[in-house]
This record gives structure tokens, sequence and C-alpha cells, in this order.
């Protein structure tokens, strides 16, 4: 037995401020955008951390997560002008998801999230693996007096996901209850977090932004509550299955340089009406004469579980014009084993002819695996 | 490394394949440490009974959450069983590797053929 499929560190990966406390645990580690990070731990596993999260309540550690700290006169309106969405839709104390696009090319250098404090002070969250570039067009770009400064390691970003969250977060005397996307700064045993209603895992839940040395003591306080409650410390491996069957983009997957936003589906995060942001050019004009491919779910008919990656061909359609079975009409760009709905499910970058309700298959190793074309989520939202 | 349970009485293939003899046929399955790596087994596709295998080729595969990998045939033969179980309950190869959740038995065209393969004490060396 041999696996196919193996990450590798080229570099010596960076740790959080948690890193003593999931090699404590036993997690399973690897290295994920240059960060060695908890895949899953020893009790729980992939399926059971997933369906902690689904059914009762998962902590995660995603400080790999990148934070730049955008401050100085104009400096939310410098952010809006570089940005897609359109920081005018929130206020002060609200967070918004949005992309950072290569101008020339309107392909997505990442997708990130905008903590708005005031005109003159915002935290951005982009991708561990994409925050020195993102740092890098922000800093070359910025005008005199707004500063971009990198905070990725003095802030830790915890997770608490689930329907027990609020209850988790309510034991430590964290506030709760605020409306989706809005954040809270609050002290908790004398240091400042941050604490927003926002998630990757489609389930209601928070995501914590202490400092870096406060974030042990916080981890340890919110895993007694969390384990108390039936739920359990959560890795990467679950965050992705969870994520997948939400349809959520993952950067390197449905997002990249070589994919617009228009044809990944996130068109919902671009102001359209803005005047300006990175991009906008191309993207109006791909708007105008429509993506040539979509973004879509494919749920396998059979067993078999369809990967990133795969060539996805086309089935006999009647007699659909532009139709015709065998050609390749797209790619699957991630694909797991659902352990919500007990079979395969896939994102794919699919040819516009091919419609939700379609049925295609996946060259799976050389075997066809049937899929229906859907539109995800997989699983019903509940984060709001 | 975390220390895994490797039985004196198997024999062992450097893909991580188990093998016990029972009479004239062969039990395989994959070891306590390859079903750790793999994390939650989900589906498990086996050789058909009667099918022909060669030593060292692929003959099935382990798909977990994560990843997919290929399970050798380690010794040449006729395959003369398949543990059905594993359709409705992949989670065995995880719970329980070298027992409930073997996989497949061979009758070797050669018998000597197992001898040749790893011992318990070659296999953890190996695992370092």
């Amino acid at each position: 037995m041999t696996a196919t499929d193996t990450e590798q560190a080229s570099v010596q990966p960076r740790r959080t401020a948690l890193h003593d406390r999931h090699v404590a645990l036993g997690a399973k580690m690897a290295d994920f955008g240059g960060w060695e990070m908890p895949i899953e731990y020893p009790g729980g596993g992939v399926l059971a951390e997933h369906e902690a999260v689904r059914g009762r309540t998962g902590l995660f550690d995603v400080s790999h997560l990148g934070k730049l700290a955008v401050t100085g006169p104009g400096a939310a309106a410098f952010v809006d002008a570089c940005l897609t969405n359109d920081l005018s839709r929130i206020v002060p104390g609200q967070a918004q998801y949005t992309l950072c696009l290569d101008d020339a090319s309107g392909g997505v250098v990442d997708d990130l999230i905008v903590y708005l404090r005031s005109d003159e002070n915002v935290l951005l969250v982009p991708n561990a693996a994409n925050c020195a570039e993102v740092a890098r067009r922000l800093t070359a770009a910025a005008p005199e007096g707004v500063t971009v400064t990198d905070r990725h390691t003095e802030l830790a970003v915890l997770a608490v996901q689930g329907p027990g969250a609020d209850d988790v977060l309510a034991a430590l005397g964290l506030p709760t209850g605020h409306d989706y996307m809005e954040f809270v700064d609050t002290t908790w045993a004398g240091g400042s977090v941050t604490c927003c209603r926002t998630g990757y895992t489609g389930e209601r839940g928070y995501e914590l932004l202490p400092a870096a040395d406060l974030a042990p003591a916080l981890w340890d306080a919110l895993l007694a509550e969390v384990t108390a409650r039936g739920g359990l410390p959560a890795g990467l491996g679950s965050r992705d299955t969870l994520r997948t069957e939400m349809g959520y983009p993952l950067h390197g997957h449905e997002l990249s340089l070589g994919i617009t936003p228009v044809q990944a589906g996130t068109g919902w995060a671009v102001g359209w009406r803005k005047p300006a942001f990175w991009g906008r050019e191309v993207l109006l004009a791909e708007r105008e004469r429509g993506a040539a491919r979509l973004a879509r779910g494919l749920l396998a008919r059979g067993r078999g579980i369809p990967r990133a990656g795969l060539v996805v061909r086309d089935l006999p359609q009647g007699d659909r014009p532009g139709r015709e079975a065998g050609r390749e009409v797209g790619r699957t760009t991630s694909g797991t084993f659902s352990p919500t709905l007990k079979q395969g499910i896939a994102l794919a970058l699919l040819d516009r002819s091919v419609d939700v309700g379609d049925e295609v298959v996946v060259d799976v190793r050389g075997r066809d695996l049937r899929c229906l074309v859907v539109k995800p989520p997989f699983v019903q939202v509940q984060t709001r | 490394m975390a220390d895994f349970d490797c039985p004196e009485d198997l024999r062992y293939t450097g893909d991580h394949e188990w093998v016990r003899p029972e009479g004239d046929r062969v039990r395989i399955g994959i070891t306590a440490y390859a079903q750790n790596a793999l994390g939650d087994v989900v589906f498990v596709s086996l050789p058909e009974e009667g099918s022909v295998v060669t030593a060292g080729s692929p003959c099935g595969e382990v798909e977990s959450t994560k990843s997919v990998s290929d399970v050798y045939a380690p010794v040449a033969g006729r395959v003369a069983a398949r543990n059905e179980a594993l359709d409705g309950a992949p989670e065995l190869v995880n719970t329980d590797p070298y027992g409930e959740g073997w996989m497949f038995e061979i009758v070797p065209d050669d018998a000597s053929a197992v001898g040749a393969l790893l011992s318990a004490a070659d296999y953890r060396a190996q695992l370092g």
C-alpha cells in the first residue's frame, strides 16, 4: 500500500502559538500553506470531527491565516479601491468576504475577510500562503499615510463552530448572539479578543482573534467547554470536508490566478457599481460576454470519490446543441467523501453548456464515475 | 513515531500489507501503521473472487477522506475470498486492521513465496 497523495514541506514550516497544545493532544500534523498544522486528533479523526461540528461543536486552531492591519487616514477607502467587495455595504463592527484580484488578468490573488473597525483601521485576514503577496501588492499601492502591517504571529485565530458554539462562548463570558459577519472587541483574562460571527464550516459559529500570548489559555478554556458538551478539537482535515460540503471556495482549488470570480461564482463578493477595484475592467468585460465555464457541484451516483484535478466528460444528452458524449466539459477543483451525505462530492469548473440536473462522468483513475451536476451547497447552510 | 502493533505471527510487505497463512490460502490486509496514516477509511475496492493476481501489482484500493491508495498483491495466485463486510463497514480497516478489517484471500501459486516476505521485526525496522 502506498499513498499517492502526500504533501511535502519544502522549507521548515512555521508554528502557531498553539503548537504545543496540538503535540500534547497527539494531533497528526502536516504542512499547510507553510505552517505546521493539526490535520486530525486521536480520538476524533476526520469523520468524527466533522460530525462534532455539524451536530455539537468543534474547536479549530486556524492561526495560520494571515493578519494584515491597514491603518492611517483613508485606510478603509484605500482597501475599498483595491479589493472587490463594496465596503460601503458594511459599517464599523462588521466583517466582509472580499477578493484581491490581479488588475491585469482579473485572476484571484486571494480571497479574504475584511474587519472594518473605522475609516482609519481595517484588519485583513488572507490565506496563509497568500498573505505576503497581498501585503506586497497593498504596500506598493498604499498612498502617503496609509500603512500595511503584518500581524501574522501577533494574533491567533480560534474557530468555535457548531450548534453549541454560543453556549461554549457564553460559559467563558465571551459575547454571543451578534449578527452573522458582525464582530465585537472584548477582553478576556486581561487580554483583548475580537469575537466574530464568521466561519468556514457552514454551521453557526465564531472566529476569535486573541493576542498570540493569550491563545493557549483561551484554547484550554474553550476546549474544556467544547469537550464537556460532547464536542471535539477539530483539525484542517474536517475543516476541508466541512467547507467542501458547503461549496465554499478554497484558494488554489476553486479560486486561483487562472480563475476569475465570474467563473468561480463569487460575483456576489464584487462591488460592481464601485468606480475602482483591481481587475475591474477585465471582470466587467467577462461579465458582459458571460464566463466560458462556471463553478458547479458534482454528486457521485455510485460508489467512488471524485478527487481534485480530474477530467469531467459529457454523457449523451439527447440532441441538445453543443453536447457530445465523451467530450471533456471541465475539471474537478476539489473532491472528497461527504461525511454528512455518505457519498462522493466534488466542486468543478464546467463548460457553461452543462446545466444543473445534467449527468456527467468523472474519470476516476480510468473508471467512469457518474455524477449529478448540482448547485452547492450539498448540505443546508446553518450560519444564520 | 507512535508504536504500531505488528503481530509476530504475520508476514509483511514494504507497501504495508500483512499476510497470514491459513491452510492453502493466505489472508491479506493493511497494517495498523497504514490505516493510521490513511485516516478514516470510507471505501474499499477489492479484487473479484477467482481473479488472478501477480505479486507486487495493484489489485485493490483504499480510500480515506483525504486520499486514495493502492493495495498490492503480496504474492501471485488466485483470489479465493474477499471481505464483503467492508462494503458496508469500511471503518473495520481502522478499528480492527488485523482481524475484522481483513481484505482478501489468495491461494498462492507458490506457497514458499510467503516465506520471502518481511518478518514483523523487519517490517518494524523499516518503519524506523
